[in-house]
């Protein structure tokens, strides 16, 4: 305290505003003080580790055909036991891993890049344009996505890259309207009117103004829509238009163990309880960023 | 009035902006907020015009309109020679270098993710008027003018006070050297004690850099003590205009006299002397103005006629104008 | 003239992850009957926290009634359960308050009859059509025209000067002995605020109410308030009539208010404002010594080395808490 009075005599030595923390450590100290959102983070984490590393860690090739060894129960050579044609299950859910996440990022980014750029030039337009984008968007989410990716799918075929591309479309809605909404509570700002009056162009204002101010909410979003793609993802393969065999697939080892669930309940559960934890891995991350990043909250916590 | 002509960098003539009323999903028209009715007023070089009313009364519109951030309906705004009233956005552009703006919220108005440096810089970047290397030096010395500590550029607006975030405001506002700058209520979001300090701000800098202010606020106290001049508006249309001493002295108008009377000064003894007009009843929508002269229904003088013709703003004795048919 | 309420070394402080914050740090305040009593500081000095202090208003946590007494009717209202029978029968009834935001403060789905009958109906148990009436002949009394037929409207429909009426019917509906304005006029604009403070005063003249305005703004409390209080960082560092405060002021930070802000009818050519240097302090972690230091120009070296002084009286009613004696220095 006595230090802090000598220093005292300079009138702006301590009323200075503290410096405030710096917003990237306050959003990671919120995020990591709700456990939940960790948990969901580590679920995330280990589904990364999975995918990328599955070479090394799957104990079988995926698609190696055991026609000796069909429909084995748990054991120590088969962990999960093996399917109708002698896979290994849990290498094929490892693998499957890629696929699931092959897909969600490709789809989300697809659908983000493309829903956002829509909703940002709706928003900032206006007028007409508004009308003609968002009624678009609005006819595109009145089908509901699985049905709009059921006719893609079936149109194209299955397969990862049309899987990616039925999904992408399916989720464009969601980011087209996420964006629309927050560009336009983002255009009420002051700073965009500060911004227009010193002569700002559209491009300018619309990347350096209202993107960035835009974008908390979106990442929020975005992590909560990379789940319900690998939901939707699931879907199309248990009815057979997504991921083609013999590529690993949860959705297809579902509907393929099914028929044996009271004998081999191993075959369908563990794929499900596989979507089950990494949809709500990214549930809950999305929880603890929407906390971490919303604004209402900067400076209470 | 046209004595001046040449001296006047802005000249309004009879301004209107109407914003449109719509219902139902055509969007039909079916009436007008009038929030600008008909002014007229013209500002010297190196003056400061203060525009005092109450909210709604299109005080903030007519400030918009300058910047031409809104299209007016009609008349005319003349800055520097050219009537940009009706240009096209595109060639308003590069003339809004020569305008600057000083908004109300220092919170608001300023991009929360873009470091001070940006911020106060992004004129020029958006004019082409700089090297990128040249940035930083020309930032600290628009830093230096309005009392900011040059190594606070990489912060961003929340680590800032609300005063130093005014403060860079106006450096913002004075990047491209303009001559008009346009205030909009710039202290009335701050603390009491730093108010004076923007304010003085504000004055020095005019005196510094030759600034032309139009200055737009509620508070008459305030108002009276930067402003040359000061005009007064009511509903959409400007009731009196006087040099800033004259129309605290001899106030024409009995909504100035409303307003004058309702300004609590802080000084007891001053205060009750003072006769305070209380108005009856609350300003009208500017949707559904009141015929005639706008003010006549709350008027204390008003008679038949006021409520049937407009008052024009008439010339009382030199910068002294008023528009009341009772004067 | 009796002391209605009596707050004594009342402390409030909040716990932030930053640290702790000293909002209300010693203050002790009086209100006599019948009076108009002013509380002017910048926002963040604590003006308003002592005041939902006092009517145990404050979240806990993060916010903490260190110490402190509030005598009120010869019971200490500090010692009420914030949430107990006790202080909800004085909350409304015997102390009311009015916001700042006429906007927030009316319920959006209630009708203005149910929030101006809830109280009535609430503390003086008056039967539906009873309440009824009162609040009309309320609503007459603030000066809402077509009280009758108003009342079955929603707060959407008034104005906020017109909501900001309706709030004080609804404070001085139970007759309260003390009615605190929070920044009653800060909302609305200058012919609306002349109007309600005139209201205000006389509202409390007629139901024999004191009444206590917090405020920003120096000049509101100038023709009204019959004693004021200076805060500043946490803390009273002048009290005194209102004569006293606007006319003597001693404390440096008093003194460097009144010269900063400009006054009516004059204007640069006649005087230059001169505002006080540097920033109001950030109360967390707050050294021991006066925290307008480092924006007084009348500092001494015994203001650094020295806590915070007390007030001490330099007249009948005027107190300062000041080392320096600024009528020598100027």
């Amino acid at each position: 305290m006595q230090n802090n009075v000598t220093n005292s005599v300079e009138p702006t030595a301590w009323s200075e505003v503290a410096p405030a923390q710096s917003e990237f450590r306050r959003v990671i100290r919120v995020f990591f003080s709700r456990k939940i959102a960790v948990v969901g983070l580590v679920l995330i984490v280990l589904l990364v580790i999975t995918a990328i590393f599955a070479p090394w860690l799957a104990p079988y090739p995926p698609n190696d055909i055991d026609m000796a060894n069909t429909l084995a129960k748990p054991s120590g050579d088969h962990w999960l036991g093996t399917d109708n044609l002698g896979r290994d299950v849990l290498s094929r859910i490892i693998y499957g891993a890629r696929t699931s996440l092959i897909i969600a990022v490709g789809a989300t980014a697809m659908s983000v890049v493309l829903g956002e750029i829509l909703g940002l030039i709706a928003a900032y337009f206006g007028g007409i344009v508004f009308q003609i984008i968002m009624r678009f968007i609005d006819a595109l989410m009145a089908v509901p996505m699985l049905l709009v990716a059921l006719i893609m799918a079936s149109l194209l075929g299955g397969g990862v890259k049309n899987v990616i591309l039925a999904l992408g479309v399916g989720m464009l809605s969601v980011h087209a309207r996420m964006m629309c909404a927050q560009a336009l509570s983002v255009k009420q700002n002051d700073y965009i009117l500060a911004a227009r009056s010193m002569g700002m162009g559209d491009m300018r204002m619309m990347i350096q103004e209202i993107v960035p101010n835009a974008f908390p909410a979106l990442v929020v979003v975005a992590t909560v829509g990379l789940g319900a793609v690998i939901l939707a993802e699931a879907g199309l393969s248990f009815l057979g238009v997504g991921v083609m065999p013999p590529y690993p697939a949860w959705g297809k080892m579902i509907s393929d163990g099914y028929k044996y669930i009271l004998s081999n309940p191993a075959l369908a559960f563990s794929p499900g309880i596989a979507i089950m934890l990494v949809v709500f891995g990214f549930n809950m991350m999305g929880d603890g960023l929407r906390d971490a990043l919303d604004p209402r909250l900067r400076g209470v916590v | 009035m046209n004595a001046h002509q040449n001296n006047n960098l802005i000249e309004i003539k009879n301004l209107k902006m109407y914003f449109p009323i719509t219902k139902g999903l055509l969007r039909r028209k079916v009436g007008d907020v009038k929030a600008v009715d008909d002014i007229s007023f013209d500002i010297k070089q190196n003056e400061t015009l203060g525009l005092v009313g109450e909210s709604g009364c299109g005080k903030t519109t007519t400030g918009r309109c300058i910047l031409r951030l809104y299209q007016p309906t009609s008349g005319s705004i003349v800055f520097n020679g050219t009537d940009i009233s009706s240009i096209p956005e595109k060639q308003v552009r590069p003339l809004r270098r020569h305008m600057g703006a000083i908004f109300q919220d220092p919170y608001g108005s300023l991009n929360p993710r873009q470091s001070a440096r940006t911020i106060a810089g992004m004129p020029l970047i958006v004019h082409h008027m700089i090297d990128k290397k040249d940035l930083d030096d020309k930032v600290a010395e628009l830093f230096n003018l309005v009392g900011l500590d040059s190594s606070m550029m990489d912060r961003v607006p929340h680590e800032f006070s609300g005063g130093q975030r005014q403060r860079l405001g106006i450096a913002r506002a004075l990047a491209c050297n303009p001559s008009l700058i346009v205030c909009d209520e710039p202290i009335s979001a701050l603390d009491v004690s730093i108010q004076a300090q923007i304010i003085n701000l504000l004055e020095k800098l005019q005196k510094s850099l030759g600034l032309t202010y139009l200055f737009i606020a509620h508070d008459l106290s305030v108002v009276q003590h930067i402003s040359d001049r000061v005009a007064v508006m009511y509903l959409g249309r400007i009731v009196e205009i006087a040099n800033s001493k004259e129309l605290y002295q001899s106030p024409l108008h009995p909504y100035t006299k409303a307003l004058l009377s309702a300004v609590p000064v802080p000084n007891p003894v001053r205060e009750r002397e003072r006769v305070r007009i209380v108005l009856k009843g609350e300003v009208p929508s500017p949707a559904h103005p009141p015929t005639g002269c706008h003010f006549h229904p709350r008027c204390s003088i008003a008679s038949a006629e006021c409520e049937e013709f407009i008052p024009p703003l008439n010339t009382i004795s030199g910068t002294h104008q008023v528009s009341c048919l009772k004067v | 003239m009796s002391v209605l309420l009596d707050v004594k070394n009342l402390r409030t402080h909040f716990h932030t992850h930053r640290g702790l914050v000293k909002a209300v740090d010693g203050v002790s305040f009086h209100i006599n009957e019948k009076e108009i009593v002013g509380l002017v500081g910048e926002s963040g000095c604590g003006k308003s926290v002592s005041m939902l202090s006092v009517m145990q208003l404050i979240a806990i946590p993060p916010g903490k009634i260190v110490s402190g007494s509030a005598m009120f009717d010869g019971h200490d209202l500090l010692k009420y359960k914030p949430k107990g029978d006790e202080m909800r029968a004085i909350r409304g009834a015997k102390i009311a308050m009015i916001f700042q935001e006429p906007m927030t403060s009316l319920n959006p789905v209630l009708t203005i009859a149910r929030q101006v009958t809830e109280t009535l109906e609430l503390h003086l148990k008056m039967d539906t059509q009873t309440a009824r009436k009162r609040a009309v002949e309320l609503l007459k009394l603030v000066g809402i025209p077509e009280a009758e037929s108003r009342l079955d409207n929603y707060p959407h429909q008034f104005s906020g000067g017109m909501r900001q009426r309706v709030m004080i019917a609804i404070a001085l509906s139970c007759n309260p002995k003390i009615l605190i304005a929070d920044e009653p006029t800060t909302a609305v604009d200058v012919t609306t605020q002349a109007q309600l403070l005139e209201l205000m005063q006389e509202m409390v003249n007629r139901f024999n109410t004191s009444l206590v305005i917090v405020t920003h703004n120096l000049g509101v409390v100038a023709r009204y308030a019959d004693r004021i209080y200076v805060m500043y960082a946490g803390r009273i560092v002048e009290s005194g009539l209102s004569e006293d405060i606007f006319l003597r002021p001693l404390h440096p930070y008093t003194i460097g208010l009144l010269k900063s802000v400009p006054q009516l009818g004059q204007t640069k050519s006649d005087r230059e404002l001169v505002p006080i240097s540097g920033l109001p302090p950030n109360l967390i972690d707050m050294p021991q010594n006066c925290a307008f230091l480092p924006r007084c120009s009348y500092h001494k070296e015994r203001c650094r080395l020295e806590p915070w002084p007390e007030l001490h009286a330099v007249g009948a009613q005027h107190y300062v808490s000041c080392y320096v004696d600024t009528r020598e220095t100027s």
